[in-house]
């Protein structure tokens, strides 16, 4: 009987193999043509009538990794959600809250109309509007329910312009430039919020310090060894899907090892090569303790630390023989034997990379763990090489920009009270409304709020409420947005905005292929009602005011910023993304030289204090000489003019300088932190709360799960069906102490506030610690969010009867206070302090 | 893995030349060269053509008329599309049909214009499997491990849900009809062997994605 085995398997397709090589020519005998290509998605096609559905290549919004997404329409309507095949940077992967973006447009509690307050402010009584009316109360003033507010007309008759403050959330790309670059400009405000301290300004900060701009990408493709710091990206991560799909392919591979350190068992901790608990806030230690194993088994770069850094092999030794591993045991609960080893492991993973996020750096020493880890990237020689921590790459859009006749004014409202930060290089935005309470450093008569949930995300939501609500303090409340959140039931007027899949801007977040990709957001569907780009707004107000804006619509703004960079805007329209083919990925670019050509001019200086050849011009010197007697570092926004540092005879990019006036160097030791009375080098500090923290006490910290963002998910019905009810996670000893039994209902007080919620009795939290995912508790933000109807609810859509479940969770943000770190005024939200009762 | 996918796609490329159309002589004569039919008989396939090199050789007109008996008609005869054992017999151009095409044509792939039959004969599903595995054999000479492994993945999808599906009733149809040894003993080596690749696939997707 005939039987193939793997033998004369072998033999037969020899035979076949000379076969089909005899027959010569087989075009006319074969059936098929062309070329084989994996299919990878990029079409979708209707299950009911088979017809094929357009795509329409876009980016998501959802978060600001801001994924190329294809958004699939059938007769109208958008349906599905892919990822962009075509884009080198998330690879035609999406999360679930991409995927759930569709609820967005179609969440029946939309603000469709610009809607303006009849009853007190807070009380829920509005009036429809049109926009000719809404648009003529904004910049002429009138009155509101018995309450007289100015416009923006007024503002400028007025001379006083930055009484207009803009405050947002999420604002990026030309939907920026439009705004921060062009209207506010033109209109003369530079009173313009955003809300970077409550995310990850301390680690912006920290980065700009020690190497120059964010974002830092770990190359976790191309590494050998990940060193995990408090960060869930697996979960969630500013370039989420990017990095997650790299680690994986690493990890699964090449069999690359993970290692993360959190107070918590997040899901990245549970897929984790191995997950290390580690006492909140000393994560510094472990770092520091790390760096001096390492330095003292003479594991280190030699030739970067002593041609690239500003402190010497022998100085650094010096510096961190005090953090011994026995010592970071002590403060971290990390066993000395296994810093050891895994400081060894990476110094000889070759190349490594260490990964931060909000974990350590939201702590009182948040901005030095950060120094720290970079240090440790650092000391290996792991930077800006492949495998290792990288300078984002991202495009470089060029765009139009007005050049407005007078110097733009501000109220001194956002950067936090005089004191509270050295480097507020990020601005202070939880303290905003404090400082608009405290009243002595001036309060905006117009206060636009943006894409943002003020009195949601930011801590002491009671007193947000208060200072909202209160007509003496912010008279003109007016909110952008397209849901009726927590922020818009205070406000006086709503202009509803289009959701990102309505809308038309460019974009150009980080690139994990280290190669800028240019891409664009293009509507999926016509806004729904007459909601409208608020850019688009924007551009009416200037005509209405009068102010000249080099551009006369969102597209053509867009298609002006194609043709400058050279970019070709038909093709972005039909692909959605664009990257040089013939670009090579962007490591080691600080070693790139400089000509001669390049550092001489009337205008270019050299510091011999700090090597920098910087043209003096674009900093705020007023004149040459004021230059060269202040020199680089003491100069204003001398920075901005840097060119390139030298290094023995050569002049190189080096490190180019953000928003400090850091030298070229790798800035381990810092001038620019020690003149401001802080440690130049990365060094020890306890948190003071947590330090001081008594027995009874918690320490809180808040964690995000994989299917909300921070405000602006809980209203998907999808996500929020998967995620909608949230429990106070504590470890078993932690409850024993108190009685506290898995499924209890404890109440949760701080300083400024308490909440009640169920508690989760779990081994995944470290001891005297309290975890609280931050995404639920809305008390508006529509029914899937909170329950509630909007004043404009609609009732069309037949989820609403489906819907199953009445819990909205609890936000944790009444207990946090609102107060920044000393360093970058980084809301120090893992700092907090609480009790908890059985109730 | 790479020298296996190339013997595998050698394989589907010789099968699928003996269903796609009749014998040529060009056919003949590397099947001569290639001394396939001893190999197949000293695994016991049961081969008794004899094959000289006289061009008008009786061999190869006895095969050209028992291919077009076989396959084409006049007159009853095996149908060699899936629609049609998936189906019912009538079944031309039905949804079978289609899900074949849309499956093949998704890879970027297109029907030659002279490609006569319909989009799921035989001959076309092992040429379209003879691209998948050639393809895998590439990605595995360049280390790309993941389109390797895709290429595996879809070639389980494609045997399974229509190769498997259809090619032992068509085979045995053929077994029994055939009046030479030829067609006969090629349909035990296509049944066999799509019974072994399946396999072999399956056990290369355990071992690559472990």
């Amino acid at each position: 009987m005939f039987r193939l085995n793997r033998r004369n398997f072998i033999k037969v397709a020899a035979s076949c193999g000379s076969i089909l090589a005899g027959m010569g020519e087989l075009s006319r005998v074969n059936a098929l043509t062309g070329t084989l290509k994996l299919e990878e998605g990029g079409r979708d096609f209707s299950p009911d009538s088979g017809k094929e559905r357009q795509a329409i290549p876009s980016a998501c919004w959802q978060c600001v990794a801001r994924d190329t997404i294809l958004s699939y329409v059938e007769d109208g309507r958008l349906v599905k959600i892919e990822g962009n095949p075509a884009s080198i940077r998330n690879r035609g992967k999406i999360c679930a809250k991409g995927q759930a973006g569709i609820n967005q447009v179609y969440d029946p509690d939309r603000v469709l109309y610009p809607m303006l307050r009849v009853g007190k402010r807070g009380e829920g009584k509005w009036k429809r509007i049109s926009w000719d009316e809404a648009l003529d109360l904004l910049v002429n003033g009138g009155d509101i329910s018995g309450h007289s507010v100015k416009g923006l007309r007024n503002l400028l008759d007025e001379d006083h312009p930055e009484k207009f403050m803009f405050h947002y959330g999420r604002m990026i790309g030309s939907d920026s430039k439009i705004i921060k670059d062009n209207f506010l400009p033109a209109f003369g405000t530079n009173t313009i919020g955003n809300h970077t301290t409550i995310c990850e300004g301390g680690k912006w900060v920290a980065q700009e310090l020690i190497w120059g701009k964010h974002y830092d990408v770990n190359d976790v493709e191309h590494t050998n060894m990940i060193l995990n710091f408090g960060c869930n990206f697996f979960e969630t991560h500013t370039s989420h899907i990017q990095i997650a799909q790299r680690a994986i392919n690493a990890m699964t591979e090449r069999g690359v090892k993970l290692y993360t350190f959190d107070v918590r068992l997040s899901n990245t901790a549970a897929k984790s090569t191995e997950w290390i608990p580690i006492k909140p806030g000393s994560d510094l230690a472990v770092a520091l303790a790390m760096c001096n194993v390492i330095m003292i088994n003479e594991l280190y770069d030699h030739d970067f630390i002593e041609t690239w850094t500003t402190v010497t092999v022998e100085q650094l030794k010096e510096h961190l023989k005090r953090y011994t591993p026995e010592w970071a045991e002590q403060l971290s609960g990390v066993s000395a034997s296994m810093i050891k080893s895994l400081a060894i492991e990476f110094a000889n993973a070759n190349p490594g990379t260490c990964i931060s996020y909000r974990g350590p750096v939201a702590h009182y020493n948040g901005v030095e763990a950060e120094r720290a880890f970079k240090m440790l990237d650092a000391i290996c020689g792991y930077i800006d090489v492949k495998g290792g921590t990288c300078h984002g790459v991202e495009a470089k859009w060029k765009y139009p920009k007005v050049e407005p006749d007078k110097k733009p004014k501000q109220l001194n409202i956002i950067d936090g009270f005089p004191g509270d930060a050295a480097f507020p290089n990020h601005h202070v935005s939880h303290q905003v409304l404090k400082m608009i309470k405290d009243g002595r450093f001036g309060r905006p008569d117009i206060y636009m709020v943006y894409c943002y949930q003020p009195v949601y995300v930011n801590g002491e939501c009671e007193e947000n409420i208060q200072i909202l609500k209160d007509e003496a303090l912010v008279p003109f409340l007016v909110t952008v947005s397209p849901f009726y959140g927590e922020t818009e039931s205070l406000a006086d007027l709503i202009l509803p905005d289009v959701t990102y899949l309505e809308r038309s801007s460019w974009d150009d977040m980080v690139c994990y292929d280290m190669i800028p990709e240019f891409y664009l957001r293009q509507p999926a569907v016509k806004p729904l009602g007459e909601a409208r780009q608020f850019q688009d707004v924007a551009i009416e107000l200037a005509k209405r005011l009068g102010l000249n804006l080099p551009f006369n619509s969102t597209e053509d703004f867009i298609k002006k910023s194609c043709e400058k960079s050279h970019v070709d805007y038909e093709y972005l329209k039909k692909h959605g993304v664009w990257h040089d083919p013939d670009e090579k990925p962007h490591y080691l670019s600080y070693t790139k030289t400089l000509t001669i050509e390049d550092y001489t001019g009337n205008n270019i200086l050299f510091d011999s204090k700090t090597g920098v050849y910087w043209n003096w011009e674009k900093s705020k010197a007023g004149s040459i000489e004021e230059a060269v007697s202040k020199g680089y570092s003491d100069t204003e926004n001398a920075y901005k003019g840097y060119i390139g540092q030298r290094i023995g005879d050569k002049v190189y990019a080096g490190f180019k300088p953000d928003k400090v006036n850091k030298s070229g160097k790798f800035e381990i030791y810092s001038e620019l932190l020690k003149k401001k009375g802080f440690n130049p080098m990365p060094t020890w500090f306890p948190v003071p709360d947590i330090e001081n923290k008594k027995d009874d006490e918690l320490i809180l910290s808040t964690f995000k799960v994989n299917v909300h963002t921070q405000s602006r998910t809980a209203n998907n019905k999808w996500l929020s069906e998967i995620n909608h009810d949230n429990s106070a996670l504590i470890n078993p000893i932690t409850a024993g102490k108190r009685g506290i039994k898995n499924g209890d209902k404890i109440k949760i007080k701080s300083a400024v506030g308490e909440i009640i919620m169920k508690t989760r009795v779990t081994e995944g939290v470290v001891p005297d610690l309290i975890a609280i995912s931050f995404h639920l508790g809305h008390w508006q933000y529509g029914r899937f969010a909170s329950g509630r109807k909007s004043p404009f609810g609609a009732d069309s859509d037949n989820d609403l009867k489906l819907k199953w479940w009445s819990e909205h969770g609890v936000n944790p943000n009444w207990l946090i206070r609102n107060r920044p770190d000393r360093i970058a005024g980084q809301w120090l939200m893992n700092d907090e302090i609480v009790t908890i009762t059985k109730v | 893995m790479d020298v296996t996918a190339e013997n595998r796609s050698y394989s589907y490329g010789f099968l699928s030349i003996v269903y796609l159309q009749e014998p040529t002589k060009v056919f003949i004569k590397s099947l001569k060269d290639s001394n396939i039919m001893n190999v197949l008989n000293e695994s016991g396939l049961q081969f008794d053509e004899q094959i000289t090199n006289d061009v008008s050789d009786k061999f190869l007109n006895d095969l050209v008329l028992e291919y077009t008996r076989l396959f084409i008609g006049p007159g009853k005869h095996i149908s060699p599309y899936e629609s049609v054992y998936r189906d019912n017999e009538d079944a031309f151009w039905s949804e079978t049909t289609v899900e074949v095409k849309n499956f093949i044509e998704s890879f970027g792939l297109e029907y030659s214009s002279y490609w006569h039959g319909l989009p799921d004969h035989i001959g076309v599903e092992l040429e379209f499997m003879q691209r998948l595995t050639c393809h895998e054999k590439e990605a595995w000479a360049q280390e790309d491990k993941k389109t390797a492994i895709r290429c595996l993945e879809f070639e389980k999808k494609f045997i399974d849900k229509h190769l498997i599906q259809w090619i032992s009733i068509f085979c045995d149809k053929v077994k029994k009809e055939s009046r030479t040894a030829f067609y006969r003993e090629m349909a035990e080596l296509t049944r066999k062997f799509i019974d072994f690749d399946s396999e072999l696939i399956n056990s290369n997707l355990a071992i690559t994605t472990y």
